[in-house]
């Protein structure tokens, strides 16, 4: 009888903790494959902490990479290795670790590559987050850090209903990235049609080609939303990344870190969420023809 | 080409364009299936449906000496204990020895759909060979590891080297196809890849029939021409199923059932099919006879046969007919069987006013359109007005027969005997297959019937005191699907 009576008021603090989920600002972060994704998402929390805030970084990428920087190397045991090697009855302190500023960092996880369903997995370990009481009052910020393009269901789970409802799309000047991030707003657009979901902009984690800027603002006007932020390329990210730290913490005063403080106050100060309007290749190709990026004037 | 070199064969939806729905004259469909046209309307509501697992379940869980690994979740499993009862029941009418179905679920849980499954699906394996030593072991593919994308053909292959006997992948996902008859080809496919070989020798005498657990009338029927039956696939175990390739010709009770199999052993073990329909009713019986009769060089030996067997058969007959002749007849059964039963009750003097098929093949594999079961039955019966094809579908169904008021029907399925029941009319349930076929299949048949009739009042009570769930407003409808 005290069993279920337990049970019971862990299944209310458990919905109460549900409900409170609409106040905090929980963002999904996606963008192609190798962007820069995980970083940018790092550095910007890095950003958020030292102004206060309260965040959780859910990596949702079976390479578990997520909270590297902020954990100082892959410390996490993921969510799907836990429930694995023991089984489903799990607290939350097996699954979340805490990382730089009082980051709270959870690693998804998933199968070895070429077997299994990461798609899967990403679903039953943001279930199991939700069930264990994972996101508690106290949070301001909750980022999932999703893996490249949106290749199926699972990897749309964080923008569904109840979720994520602002999204950032990580993206550089060259094709194939803003490519990927016509794709991805098409999968927003779907999930905005029924649910609250909103595009909050485009984050440029430059690649220094070629007239970038204007390309990512015209971009993201045909795409009717913002450039949140262009971040310019430094090297001191590579350094801070091999010594598994985010630039904030391995060189505070650097001019890149200042960057990064600009973004996170970017992403606090952001008012402008929109269902974006996705482009035909077609007009896609027009565009990176006239910011120069197809002409045909390559010279050695 | 067969495509027997690939992993998976071509679900018939595609393979041999099949349909479940349509509703209109039996002609009709026969015109659409010659032009290779689809009937105008699709159904987009379904009541209930099957899955291609069920029927992929009738040829492997029935091999002798084999075990079938199910590598599913538990639920795709559910339905499995009852075929004990059935082997049992079955092997005593075939005059065989009954065994024990050798079934294992690997139950496939939240963590196989991530990780994948295979490792399960050794243990599973494993385990069966430990409490079974089977002679080959069959996997049931499932929707849950056919969208995970478990990679059970590399396992088998690997499987089969460790433990020296035949492991056979069977693809029977369910969401895959319409057609859940696709689930016999995936499983004939796996038979066909994995364990039938090239023939050593001939056997000039034998004739493979693909049937289901049926009972052994075709020794008398086959015996008359000087030849022998090699049942297959259920009862028989692996080593004569790994010959078949030796047998004289192939033929089969239903063309929906044995259509796949016998064309890829015609064209890649040279072992003729009978190109006549199967043996139900007297013409097709003929017919038969003469084909079976001229692929093994007995010619000669059909003729005096079949005047024979007429003149044998004709005094029953007789008395038959004046009790059955004119009484109104509906068939519901599965594609080609139907159109079995349909020859039948024509040689009774029967009217049939509808038929219903579960599906309808558009084309057979390898063979002339004009020759379909279909045609025959237009041939020997003439036209059917109502003619439907529903996979299924009570809502359907229950207007269907209403309208036609029958006297009684046929049925393959027994879920249509209560629902019969329920309206009034007796069922013949046509669970048994190969007791109907050939001459005697015809007498006994009516038989069946003349006693079949006698229990109409007893319905008729129980459609007093039955109401159906469906609205008037459903019921008045012209549309017989939605």
């Amino acid at each position: 009888m005290d069993d279920q009576r337990s049970r019971a008021e862990s299944f209310l603090k458990n919905r109460k903790g549900i409900e409170k989920m609409a106040e905090i600002r929980q963002i999904a972060i996606y963008g192609k494959g190798g962007i820069g994704k995980s970083t940018t998402t790092q550095n910007l929390t890095a950003g958020l902490v030292e102004l206060g805030k309260k965040v959780m970084v859910v990596g949702c990428d079976p390479k578990a990479d997520s909270t590297r920087l902020l954990l100082g190397g892959l410390a996490q045991k993921t969510v799907l290795d836990t429930i694995r090697d023991e089984g489903e009855d799990i607290e939350l302190d097996k699954i979340m670790r805490e990382g730089f500023g009082g980051t709270r960092c959870v690693e998804s996880g998933g199968p070895e590559p070429g077997v299994g369903c990461a798609g899967r997995g990403i679903i039953t370990s943001i279930n199991m987050l939700e069930n264990l009481g994972a996101y508690t009052d106290d949070l301001d910020y909750v980022f999932y850090d999703v893996l490249g393009d949106v290749v199926c269901g699972g990897f749309a789970m964080p923008i569904r209903e109840g979720k994520a409802k602002e999204i950032y799309i990580v993206a550089s000047g060259e094709m194939m990235a803003l490519y990927a991030a016509n794709n991805i707003a098409k999968g927003i657009q779907r999930y905005a049609r029924t649910g609250g979901v909103r595009l909050g902009g485009i984050i440029c984690n430059s690649r220094n080609v070629d007239r970038e800027l204007d390309l990512l603002r015209a971009f993201a006007k045909e795409l009717g939303t913002q450039l949140l932020y262009f971040v310019p390329r430094d090297n001191i990210v590579q350094r801070a990344e091999i010594n598994k730290k985010t630039v904030i913490e391995y060189k505070p005063d650097s001019s890149q870190a200042q960057e990064y403080r600009n973004l996170a106050q970017a992403v606090i100060d952001n008012t402008k969420f929109d269902i974006p309007t996705p482009m035909t290749q077609e007009r896609l190709e027009e565009i990176l023809m006239e910011f120069g990026l197809m002409a045909d004037d390559y010279n050695i | 080409m067969s495509g027997i070199a690939n992993a998976e064969v071509e679900i018939r939806d595609r393979r041999l364009k099949s349909i479940i729905s349509f509703q209109g004259k039996a002609s009709e469909l026969q015109e659409y299936s010659e032009q290779l046209k689809k009937p105008d309307k699709d159904r987009c509501f379904s009541q209930c449906s099957d899955c291609a697992q069920g029927c992929a379940a009738t040829v492997c869980y029935n091999v002798r000496g084999a075990a079938v690994v199910v590598h599913s979740p538990m639920g795709c499993f559910a339905n499995t204990p009852q075929i004990h009862e059935q082997i049992k029941n079955s092997a005593a009418g075939r005059g065989v020895e009954a065994f024990k179905a050798q079934i294992i679920c690997g139950n496939i849980s939240e963590k196989e759909t991530i990780y994948g499954g295979l490792k399960k699906l050794r243990e599973a394996i494993e385990t069966a060979q430990e409490r079974f030593h089977p002679s080959a072991v069959f996997i049931q593919s499932s929707c849950a590891a056919g969208i995970v994308g478990d990679d059970i053909e590399s396992l088998a292959d690997e499987m089969a080297q460790e433990l020296g006997i035949p492991i056979i992948p069977v693809f029977c996902e369910g969401f895959k196809s319409k057609i859940w008859s696709s689930g016999f080809d995936a499983a004939y496919h796996g038979l066909l890849r994995k364990v039938v070989r090239k023939p050593e020798k001939k056997q000039e005498d034998l004739v493979n029939i693909f049937n289901f657990l049926g009972s052994d009338t075709f020794t008398p029927i086959l015996k008359k021409l000087g030849l022998r039956p090699n049942y297959l696939v259920p009862l028989a175990d692996i080593d004569t199923i790994a010959r078949m390739s030796e047998a004289a010709c192939s033929t089969q009770i239903c063309e929906t059932l044995g259509t796949y199999i016998v064309d890829v052993l015609e064209k890649e073990y040279g072992v003729p099919k009978i190109h006549a329909p199967a043996p139900y009713g007297i013409d097709w019986t003929d017919q038969w006879y003469r084909e079976v009769a001229r692929v093994t060089g007995r010619s000669e030996m059909a003729e005096q046969l079949i005047r024979d067997e007429h003149e044998r058969i004709r005094p029953e007959l007789e008395e038959l007919k004046k009790d059955l002749s004119g009484k109104k007849v509906y068939i519901y059964a599965g594609d080609s069987y139907a159109h079995n039963m349909a020859s039948l009750v024509t040689d009774l003097g029967m009217e049939i006013c509808g038929i219903t098929t579960l599906h309808h093949d558009m084309r057979t594999d390898g063979k002339d359109v004009k020759k379909s079961t279909l045609n025959e039955m237009i041939r020997v019966a003439g036209d059917v007005e109502n003619f439907t094809v529903c996979n299924k579908q009570p809502y359907e169904v229950i207007k269907l027969i209403r309208r036609t008021s029958p006297d009684f029907m046929i049925v393959r399925h027994m879920n249509m005997t209560i629902l019969g029941g329920k309206l009034g009319i007796p069922c013949l349930l046509e669970g048994e297959i190969n007791i109907s076929a050939g001459y005697d299949g015809l007498l006994l048949m009516g038989r069946r019937i003349r006693d079949l009739l006698k229990a109409k009042g007893i319905l008729s009570t129980l459609k007093e005191y039955n109401t159906f769930p469906y609205t008037d407003w459903w019921m008045e409808q012209e549309e017989e699907y939605i």
